[in-house]
């Protein structure tokens, strides 16, 4: 709406896409086994290469994780950035609010619990299984915070509700994989411990057209989001379909943060960081800003976590939910601590 | 009768539980109506009902022949525009801005605003005097600012029908003087019809051209000068606190 924002915002997304361009690059670059720069270009454009490892190192390993953090942070910060707006609730975010926890209890049911009715989790229904029950997963915790938010005026209290409804979660899983058996068990704790690498080509065959699709529908939405800041009395009187937008929105946060959990796990704090980023360098509101801002500041984080997790000379690499919330927590206290505008969300 | 504005047998309420019931009330267009009551008698609840935020439990609320509450959101953001007492705070957002989202029914999906609309924001800007003010930022004005931009942006929605609840509350005696006079000039030279609610009754009574009153759980249409000659403002309140002086035109303590 600003006519002074666009230019600004131009070569502030420019900016951003060579920034993650480079990162990305990097990203293929570092990790435990020192493979030359030039060569990463020659395997990545079909070329000989000198040595047969390297290629499947950066076509299996390297490059579907780099290609991962992309969908994640994109897909996750816009989430945060949702849930803000429709929460009014600038500490609302996928993880915080429980919906990630959502998705886990959906893969938990899916691995652990159809092992009961004899329905084997593993093999050809395992890979559109688990994004299914993950996305269910985290509709259902989405639908509960709703229809309670209606009743609630305190938005605090709604924030209260996601982190109880996180442990409850937390607490169902336990009771799952308590009588689970071995095999199951193990898969699922596999899971729940996946990071970006544990994504093969295959799963992001699925991750990403999804991902892409539920970032375009978010896009759209961003005319409602506007309207969602006046408060829903207004938003409404300005011809917003309260109910149906409401639906719509949280549809396609489901599908996201279902979709990117069931394959990497939960990562934390990336959704409720990046959205204030966006606020905080655009100076900005608006959504149809924020939310391309969101997509490209989330994926160069998400890529220097990835870099940060595998830096050279580890042996391993990090967990990258432990350098998101390294990251993100200082952050989100200083959010509370340093700015007042946190209320301008109620 | 088509025209104007029409009431019939309405009963509103929260969830089942009726408020007010049986109301008939009529006016003509492009007059400026004041809702008087007591505070808990309904004042909103009934302004939340006609303006849409609210169902109704029964009855229909008519504009210009047209039945109101039977629009969808979108058809009726294009009659009908709100303003609140509840102030809205947004961060990083223009006082231009801000009252272009009174553009918002009629922009397309990504709510580009066109030439008409820029011309629509800048005569709201200018019928609402803050031309000083269009590039402020929206968050560091004034109760009574940001009240006059939220009054702008509903002129920049360019309805027939604008309906504010206590607009002027929180706002100095200025302030409020000017939102009234505000609204008058909408109602008699830009063909809108007004429906407010207040407790400012004696800046009301000289400014407004009709009075519907909430009295135990009735609601009637008075003109000003019926109000007070049939002493109607002194049966609103306790006679023992206060009175209404009909040849002062106000409130006396007692």
């Amino acid at each position: 709406m600003k006519h002074s924002q666009p230019s600004k915002f131009k070569y502030l997304a420019l900016l951003l896409i060579i920034s993650a361009i480079l990162f990305f690059g990097l990203d293929l670059f570092l990790g435990s086994v020192d493979i030359p720069f030039k060569n990463i270009f020659s395997i990545l454009f079909g070329n000989a290469t000198e040595k047969e490892s390297w290629k499947i190192i950066i076509f299996q390993s390297r490059l579907p994780k780099a290609i991962a953090a992309t969908l994640c942070g994109g897909a996750l910060s816009v989430c945060g950035l949702q849930m803000q707006t429709l929460f009014r609730n600038p500490l609302a975010g996928p993880y915080i609010l429980g919906i990630s926890s959502g998705a886990g209890l959906g893969v938990a049911i899916f691995v652990m619990g159809l092992s009961f009715l004899g329905i084997s989790s593993i093999g050809f229904t395992a890979n559109s299984g688990i994004i299914i029950s993950s996305i269910l997963g985290s509709f259902g915790v989405l639908a509960i915070l709703l229809s309670i938010i209606n009743r609630l005026k305190d938005i605090m209290t709604v924030l209260i509700l996601g982190i109880m409804i996180g442990s409850v979660i937390t607490a169902i899983i336990g009771i799952i994989q308590y009588f689970s058996q071995d095999a199951q068990l193990k898969s699922f704790i596999m899971w729940t411990m996946g990071s970006l690498s544990s994504i093969t080509s295959n799963e992001l065959m699925l991750l990403a057209p999804i991902v892409i699709v539920g970032l375009i529908l978010s896009f759209i939405t961003s005319k409602n989001l506007n309207a969602y800041l006046l408060g829903e009395s207004y938003a409404k009187s300005l011809g917003v379909n309260i109910k149906q937008s409401r639906i719509v929105i949280i549809l396609i946060t489901s599908v996201l943060t279902g979709s990117i959990t069931a394959y990497c796990g939960p990562i934390g704090f990336i959704g409720i960081v990046i959205p204030h980023l966006a606020r905080i360098i655009s100076n900005s509101s608006d959504h149809r800003i924020l939310i391309p801002l969101s997509i490209l500041l989330g994926i160069n984080v998400l890529l220097i976590a990835d870099i940060i997790s595998q830096l050279p000379g580890l042996d391993q690499s990090l967990p990258i939910n432990s350098i998101t919330s390294v990251r993100g927590i200082p952050f989100i206290i200083w959010i509370i601590l340093k700015n007042k505008k946190i209320k301008n969300l109620n | 009768m088509k025209n104007g504005v029409h009431i019939s047998n309405l009963a509103i309420g929260y969830n089942h539980k009726t408020i007010l019931e049986n109301i008939n009330l009529e006016s003509e267009t492009n007059k400026m109506i004041a809702l008087f009551g007591r505070n808990g008698q309904g004042k909103s609840t009934l302004l939340k009902t006609i303006s849409g935020l609210l169902p109704s439990i029964n009855g229909n609320f008519k504009f210009e022949g047209i039945d109101i509450l039977k629009l969808s959101e979108k058809e009726r953001a294009k009659l009908l525009s709100i303003v609140s007492t509840t102030q809205t705070s947004i961060g990083g957002i223009t006082v231009k801005d801000f009252i272009a989202f009174g553009r918002f029914p009629y922009t397309n999906w990504l709510g580009i605003n066109t030439t008409k609309d820029y011309q629509e924001i800048d005569n709201a800007i200018t019928l609402c005097k803050l031309t000083n003010l269009a590039n402020r930022n929206y968050d560091e004005l004034s109760d009574g600012e940001k009240q006059k931009v939220n009054i702008a942006r509903a002129i920049a929605q360019n309805t027939p029908l604008i309906i504010l609840d206590e607009p002027t509350v929180h706002l100095d005696l200025i302030n409020k003087i000017e939102v009234f006079k505000l609204l008058k000039e909408l109602s008699n030279n830009h063909n809108k019809t007004i429906i407010i609610s207040t407790h400012q009754i004696e800046y009301a009574l000289q400014i407004c051209d009709e009075i519907w009153l909430i009295n135990n759980a009735q609601v009637n249409t008075y003109s000003p000068n019926t109000l007070i000659n049939e002493n109607k403002l002194s049966e609103l309140f306790d006679e023992e606190i206060i009175s209404f002086d009909k040849d002062s035109q106000s409130f006396r303590l007692k």
